[in-house]
C-alpha cells in the first residue's frame, strides 16, 4: 500500500507572536471592548434622556423581560408568545415548502411545466409579501389563517427559486454516471437530481427563515393578540419602552437561535457542502 | 469542413404556453369576480382595478391623495433610506473586511442588530419619531444596511490573496492595498448588494407605511382595507410591485454600465 | 459462413461519423468514418491532442451519444444507449458527493437490485483492488484527486461491465500522482482483466499502458491516423530503449498532422 498517494485533506493553523499590539489588534479583545462600550453608551444615553419619549436602560429591559417570563401578558407567558410566533412560522413554512420545492424541481426538469408556471411566477415575484397583509385580512379576517397565509406567500418564492436553481446547477455528467451504472429516468431524479440539489434547497431555508420572521412580525403588528410582534406593539400602545425594547431583544435572540439551528441542521444533513468564508 | 451554420427553433407549443398561462390567469381572475364565486367585498376583478387606476390619477377621494402623490411619497422615502444605507453600509463593510480594528469594533454591534428584522423596529420608531418621514427613512435605512455591509465585507474577504501578496512585495501600505486592490476587487459583490438592498428597502417601506403613514402606496393599501375597498388594496399592491420592478430595472441598467469591463 | 467465437471482436465500431449542433447555430463535424475493432481483454489507448474527437468517440461507444452514421457493436450486439455493460470513468471524477466511498462504489449493484450483503462484499472487494482500504466511510470531499479517481474506477468495475471506458481519467492530476495512477491502472488490469478503451493526450501514458495505440489526427473532423501495436513486456519502464524509440516515432508522426 503506497501511503504517499493517500493524502486526506486536512487544515493547518499558524502561530503568531504575542505582543501588546497583537492583543490590541486581536479580534476577540476588540469584540469585548465593543460590546462593553455598547452597553455603556446605551446606559449613558438612556440616563441623559436624549430620546425624550424614553430609551430604557439595559437594566430596566432585563427586569421587564424577567417579569414577562412569569407574569402572563394578555393571557400568555413570554414563552407562550414566542411559541405563538414560532408556530405560525413553522406551519406557514411547512405548507410553502411542501408546494414550492416539488414545483421548483418540476419546473427545472420539465420544459412545459416551466413554460406554464414561470411567467406567473415572474409576475407575482416583485410584490413584497407584506403587501399581501391587507388583502389577507380582507379574505381571512384577523385570525391565525391570515398570518399563516402571509408566511406562506413570503417563503414560497425563495423555496421555489432555490429548488429550481438547485436542479439547474447539477452537473449534467452526473446523470450520465447514473445511466452508465444502469439507472433509468426515475433513478436520475431520485438518486442524482434530488440529493445533488439538496444543499441549494437547504440554503433556501435560511433566506426563507428571515423572510418568514419579517412576515410574521408585520402580520402581528397589524393585528394580533399573541406573539412577539404583539408584545412590541402593545409596548408602543402602552407607552412602555422597556417592553418594546425587551420584545425586540427576544425577537433577536429567537431569530438568532433559529438560524443557528438551521445552520447546525445543514451541517448534519449535508456534510459535503463546501464553505465560503464570510459572515 | 468541420463547422457549418444551422438554425434550430423552439417548438411552437413552448412559445405559446407562457402567453396562454397568463391569459388564463387573468381570465380566471376576472370570471371569479364576475360570477360571484368570491364576493365583491373580498376581491376586485382586473378590470375594476384598472378602472380605479385610471380614476386615481385625478380623483383625490376616498383616501385623500392622488396616485401620483402616493407613488412619489413612497419612492422618495425609499430612495432616501436606500441611499443612506448605501453610503453608510458599503464603506463600513469594506473597512470591516480589511481592517481588523474596524471589524473588531463594529462587528458585535452589527451582529446584534442583524437578527432583528427591520419591521420589528417600527413600534420603537413610531414611539420616538412619530409617523413622519424620519421614522420611515430610519426603518428603510436599517433594512438596506445589512446586505450592503455583508456583501462589501465578503467582497473584500474574497480578494485574491496572491494579488495582496504581490502588492506587498512592492512595498504597498495597508491603506494603499485597501484602496487599490481590495475595493476594486470587491466591486462585483458590492453591486450585487445594490439589488438585494433595494428589494429589502422596498419591503421595509411597505411595512412601515402599512402601520404609520398618511400618504404612500402602503397607506393606499391600508386605506383600502379599512374602507373595505378591495380594488384599492389590489391597486396598491400592484403599484408596489410595479414600481419596485421599475426601480430594479433602472438599478440593473446602471450596474451593467458601470461593471461593463469587470466580469463577475 | 461460420465464424468461430474468438474472432468476433469485443468492440466493433463500423464507420462512425458524428455531427453536433452547437448552441443552436453551428454544426460541428466531429468524427469522420472511424472504424475500430477491439479484442477481448485488450488494452487499447486512443491518443490525440485536445479537440480531436476522441472523447466523443468514447461517449458514442458508451452509448451516451448516438452516431450520425455507423454503429457500435459490443459482443456483436448494437449499442443503443447507456448501460451497465460498459463502465465509464470520467475525467472530472463525477462522484456522488452525498455518498461515502462505499456508497459510491456499490451504486451500480444497488441499481440492479442486488441484496445488501452481496453488494457490500463486491464493493469491499473493488475498494481493496484500487488500494483504498480504510477509506470506505470517507466522503469524496475529504479525498485527494488521485483517491477520487480510484473510487471512480472502483465504481465502474464494481458493476461488472464487459468493457471499461476511461476518458482522460488522469488529466486533472499532477505529474507524479499520474505516474502512480498509471502503475495502479496496469496493476488493476493485470489482476482483473477486462477489455479497456482508454483515451488520453499523453504519449508516455499511452505507451506505458497500451497493447495497441490508435492515434487521432489533431484536428476536426476526427479521423484515425496510425495504429501502433505495443509489444513491450510488462511492467514497462519509461526509460527503456524500446519505449523511448516508440515514443520518438509517435511524437514525430503527431507533429506532422498538427
Amino acid at each position: 500500500m503506497v501511503d504517499v498517494a493517500n493524502e486526506v485533506q486536512k487544515q493547518v493553523r499558524e502561530k503568531r507572536p504575542f505582543t501588546v499590539m497583537t492583543v490590541l489588534k486581536n479580534r476577540w479583545f476588540l469584540y469585548a471592548v465593543s460590546v462593553a462600550a455598547f452597553f455603556l453608551i446605551w446606559d449613558r444615553v438612556a440616563i441623559a434622556r436624549v430620546f425624550s419619549s424614553g430609551l430604557p436602560r439595559p437594566y430596566e429591559v432585563v427586569l421587564q423581560l424577567w417579569s414577562m417570563m412569569f407574569d402572563p401578558l394578555a393571557g400568555k407567558s413570554l414563552l407562550g408568545h414566542v411559541w405563538a410566533s414560532t408556530q405560525r412560522i413553522l406551519i406557514g413554512f411547512a405548507i410553502a415548502s411542501l408546494v414550492a420545492v416539488p414545483l421548483g424541481l418540476m419546473m427545472a426538469l420539465n420544459r412545459y411545466v416551466n413554460a406554464i408556471v414561470k411567467p406567473l411566477f415572474d409576475l407575482l415575484k416583485p410584490m413584497p409579501p407584506i403587501a399581501w397583509i391587507s388583502i389577507a385580512i380582507l379574505w381571512f379576517g384577523i385570525g391565525e389563517t391570515s398570518k399563516v397565509f402571509i408566511i406562506v406567500i413570503g417563503t414560497f418564492v425563495p423555496c421555489l427559486l432555490n429548488a429550481y436553481n438547485g436542479v439547474r446547477l447539477v452537473e449534467p455528467e452526473l446523470y450520465d454516471v447514473i445511466r452508465m451504472l444502469g439507472g433509468n429516468r426515475r433513478n436520475e431524479i431520485i438518486d442524482v437530481c434530488f440529493p445533488a440539489a439538496f444543499p441549494a434547497i437547504f440554503a433556501g431555508l435560511q433566506i426563507s427563515l428571515s423572510i418568514a420572521w419579517t412576515c410574521v412580525l408585520a402580520a402581528e403588528l397589524v393585528s394580533a393578540r399573541s406573539g412577539l410582534g404583539f408584545i412590541i406593539i402593545l409596548g408602543m400602545n402602552l407607552s412602555r419602552p422597556a417592553m418594546i425594547v425587551g420584545g425586540m431583544v427576544i425577537i433577536a435572540l429567537v431569530a438568532w437561535g433559529m438560524t443557528l439551528l438551521v445552520t447546525g441542521l445543514e451541517k448534519l444533513v449535508c456534510p459535503w457542502k463546501r464553505e465560503i468564508e464570510g459572515l | 469542413m468541420a463547422y457549418e451554420y444551422v438554425q434550430v427553433k423552439t417548438p411552437l407549443v413552448l412559445r405559446l404556453l407562457p402567453v396562454l398561462s397568463i391569459v388564463l390567469f387573468f381570465g380566471a381572475w376576472q370570471l371569479v369576480v364576475d360570477w360571484g364565486i368570491v364576493p365583491s367585498t373580498m376581491l376586485a376583478s382586473p378590470i375594476q382595478v384598472f378602472q380605479l387606476f385610471l380614476v386615481k390619477w385625478t380623483e383625490v377621494n376616498p383616501d385623500g391623495g392622488l396616485l401620483s402623490q402616493h407613488i412619489w411619497t413612497s419612492v422618495q422615502e425609499a430612495f432616501i433610506g436606500y441611499l443612506l444605507s448605501l453610503l453608510v453600509g458599503i464603506p463600513l463593510g469594506l473597512a470591516m473586511g480589511w481592517f481588523v480594528v474596524v471589524e473588531g469594533l463594529a462587528r458585535p454591534f452589527f451582529e446584534m442588530i442583524r437578527p432583528i428584522p427591520p419591521i420589528a423596529w417600527i413600534p420603537l420608531t413610531i414611539f420616538w419619531f412619530g409617523i413622519g418621514l424620519e421614522g420611515k427613512v430610519f426603518i428603510i435605512f436599517l433594512g438596506g444596511i445589512v446586505p450592503c455591509v455583508i456583501n462589501s465585507y465578503v467582497g473584500v474577504r474574497m480578494t485574491n490573496p496572491t494579488l495582496i501578496q504581490m502588492a506587498r512585495t512592492y512595498g504597498a501600505t495597508d491603506w494603499q492595498i485597501f484602496r487599490q486592490i481590495c475595493i476594486p476587487s470587491a466591486l462585483p459583490m458590492v453591486f450585487g448588494a445594490l439589488q438585494i438592498a433595494l428589494a429589502l428597502c422596498w419591503t421595509c417601506l411597505v411595512g412601515a407605511e402599512l402601520l404609520a403613514a398618511d400618504s404612500g402606496l402602503g397607506f393606499l393599501i391600508t386605506m383600502g382595507r379599512r374602507l373595505a375597498l378591495p380594488d384599492m388594496v389590489l391597486l396598491g399592491m400592484i403599484m408596489v410591485g410595479l414600481t419596485g420592478a421599475v426601480i430594479g430595472v433602472i438599478i440593473d441598467y446602471f450596474e451593467k454600465k458601470l461593471l461593463a469591463g469587470i466580469r463577475r | 459462413m461460420d465464424q468461430p467465437a474468438t474472432t468476433i471482436p469485443k468492440i466493433r465500431c463500423e464507420d462512425i461519423s458524428k455531427e453536433f449542433i452547437q448552441k443552436g447555430r453551428q454544426r460541428v463535424h466531429v468524427l469522420d468514418h472511424i472504424s475500430l475493432d477491439v479484442k477481448e481483454n485488450e488494452f487499447v489507448v486512443i491518443l490525440g491532442p485536445g479537440q480531436s474527437g476522441k472523447s466523443t468517440l468514447l461517449r458514442i461507444i458508451a452509448g451516451l451519444e448516438t452516431p450520425t452514421e455507423g454503429h457500435v457493436l459490443i459482443d456483436g450486439r448494437e449499442v443503443e444507449g447507456p448501460g451497465p455493460e460498459r463502465g465509464l470513468v470520467f475525467q472530472g471524477y463525477m462522484l456522488f458527493a452525498w455518498k461515502t466511498v462505499l456508497g459510491n462504489v456499490e451504486m451500480g449493484p444497488k441499481l440492479r437490485g442486488i441484496p445488501k450483503k452481496e453488494r457490500r462484499e463486491t464493493a469491499a472487494h473493488y475498494i481493496h483492488l484500487v488500494g483504498l482500504d480504510g477509506f470506505e466511510n470517507h466522503y469524496p470531499h475529504q479525498l485527494s484527486g488521485g483517491m477520487k479517481q480510484r473510487v471512480g474506477i472502483a465504481r465502474a468495475y464494481a458493476n461488472n461491465p464487459q468493457v471499461m471506458l476511461l476518458d482522460e481519467p488522469f488529466g486533472q492530476l499532477d505529474a507524479q500522482t499520474r505516474y502512480f495512477m498509471e502503475k495502479e491502472t496496469a496493476r488493476i488490469w493485470e489482476t482483473e482483466k477486462r477489455t479497456i478503451l482508454f483515451v488520453t493526450n499523453n504519449i508516455d501514458e499511452a505507451i506505458y499502458l497500451a497493447d495497441r495505440i490508435v492515434t487521432m489526427e489533431g484536428k476536426l473532423p476526427g479521423r484515425m491516423h496510425v495504429v501502433y501495436p505495443v509489444d513491450l513486456p510488462r511492467p514497462r519502464e519509461h526509460t527503456d530503449m524500446a519505449f523511448l524509440k516508440l515514443r520518438h516515432e509517435i511524437t514525430e508522426a503527431s507533429e506532422l498532422t498538427l
